[in-house]
């Protein structure tokens, strides 16, 4: 029994020299496996989901797909006021899927890609893209420009942080919320190995040894915390995460 | 820590990332993930899905756009038959009128008919008795003249030709008569 804590880092399975400058060499981390096994499971569920479609007397499956697309169509247009956005709708929807299942894959004991800066970054980066191409297209660019002056030149410094602010705190947030997960699932797993291993270490002979190597306490409790560390907060930082970029965007339209 | 473990533990952490970190290739790695996510959902879900909804509310408004269009036809079909009642209606009862006045012009003329025949029946009797009377009147008459004659004979005792007697007496009788 390892009695100190390590928290579970992303695995390098393999490193390529690629000798490109910043870039660097190629990593091919777990956080990027398990980001393509979560994509073949939602491409694979929407496949499944939307088999042999009808228009009548539908099964459950179809009703369950045509929930979602529904879903996905009201969140979208109800946040922004409008069918102006449609074309948002998938983006968002992949994004929140993408989010939802990579933060629920740490239930199988897969370590989230979620729990990697890199991908909330490359999120945050195209919502970020996107926020200001829309405010680019709405008031020009010198509109978007001088949109940093307001209300008065002296704020421009600020206004500059804050826009520059938007995408670190939605990929810090959502990041620190899955990676705060792990370190407490870890911790939660951790915890009760020592404290199973000195409870059982109790009963005396070969029987307490061989007890006291099986982390039992293991074993249901953190299903209970797991309620909160993976299934709330993995779907909360989903939504508020999609959430955001509906919103940021929409903001972004008016004039 | 002394220098060796620590070397030990950089080590065996050399394959594993750090923490919190930005690694270049799984950021743009995991924007193209994101696009082709955006991609497969697109064309596995909302494609096929957004077809269906669209298939469905274009059948619900061709069912109903087809509905109303029954109901109007119904409708007008319905307004048909309530003129074509009426019309019927209006017809028997015309018919019934008819008939009624037919009926009465026919009894009217029966018993017009039948007024005129027992006028008939009646001038003919009556003629009929005018005629017996004028029989018997003349018959009446022939008799008194042949008593008349008889009466005569027997009161002059001689036989008179019948024949100048008879002119004789008839023209008493017509002086007597008239």
């Amino acid at each position: 029994m390892n009695s100190s804590f390590e928290v579970d880092y992303a695995q390098i399975y393999t490193t390529i020299h690629t000798g490109i400058p910043i870039l660097g060499d190629f990593k091919l981390t777990e956080t990027l496996i398990v980001s393509w096994i979560v994509m073949a499971i939602i491409t694979g569920l929407c496949i499944f989901l939307t088999r042999d479609l009808k228009i009548e007397n539908i099964s459950k499956r179809q009703a369950f797909a045509e929930m979602l697309v529904e879903t996905g169509n009201n969140f979208v247009r109800n946040n922004t006021g409008g069918n102006k956005f449609d074309k948002l709708i998938p983006f968002v929807s992949a994004l929140f899927a993408t989010s939802v299942v990579s933060n629920l894959i740490s239930l199988i004991g897969l370590r989230s890609p979620t729990a990697d800066l890199s991908t909330e970054a490359a999120w945050a980066v195209v919502v970020f893209i996107m926020i200001t191409a829309t405010k680019i297209k709405t008031n020009g660019f010198g509109g978007y420009l001088k949109g940093f002056t307001t209300p008065i030149a002296v704020m421009t410094p600020f206004n500059i942080l804050s826009e520059l602010a938007t995408p670190v705190s939605m990929a810090c947030r959502h990041f620190g919320n899955i990676l705060s997960g792990v370190v407490i699932d870890g911790l939660i797993y951790w915890a009760l190995g020592l404290a199973s291993a000195a409870i059982f270490g109790l009963i005396p002979g070969a029987v307490g040894n061989f007890l006291s190597n099986i982390p039992i306490l293991g074993i249901g409790i953190p299903a209970v915390t797991g309620v909160y560390f993976d299934w709330f907060s993995g779907c909360m930082q989903a939504f508020i995460f999609c959430m955001l970029t509906v919103m940021y965007i929409a903001n972004a339209a008016e004039e | 820590m002394d220098i060796q473990a620590l070397m030990l533990l950089t080590a065996e952490a050399k394959d594993t990332q750090e923490l919190v970190t930005l690694v270049p290739w799984t950021f743009i790695i995991q924007i193209i993930n994101l696009f082709i996510q955006v991609f497969l959902i697109k064309k596995f879900l909302f494609k096929p899905i957004n077809e269906i909804l669209e298939k469905r509310s274009k059948l619900a408004d061709k069912t109903i756009r087809e509905a109303r269009e029954a109901q109007n036809e119904a409708d007008s079909l319905k307004e048909q038959y309530e003129s074509s009642l009426t019309n019927a209606h209006a017809e028997a009862a015309q018919i019934v009128s008819d008939a009624q006045k037919a009926a009465q012009v026919k009894a009217d003329t029966l018993v017009r008919e039948a007024q005129e025949e027992a006028a008939g029946i009646k001038a003919r009797a009556a003629a009929d008795i005018e005629q017996e009377k004028k029989k018997a009147v003349n018959e009446a008459k022939d008799e008194i003249g042949s008593l008349a004659m008889d009466i005569a004979g027997k009161v002059v005792e001689k036989e008179i030709n019948e024949a100048d007697h008879k002119k004789l007496i008839d023209d008493f009788i017509s002086k007597v008569g008239a």
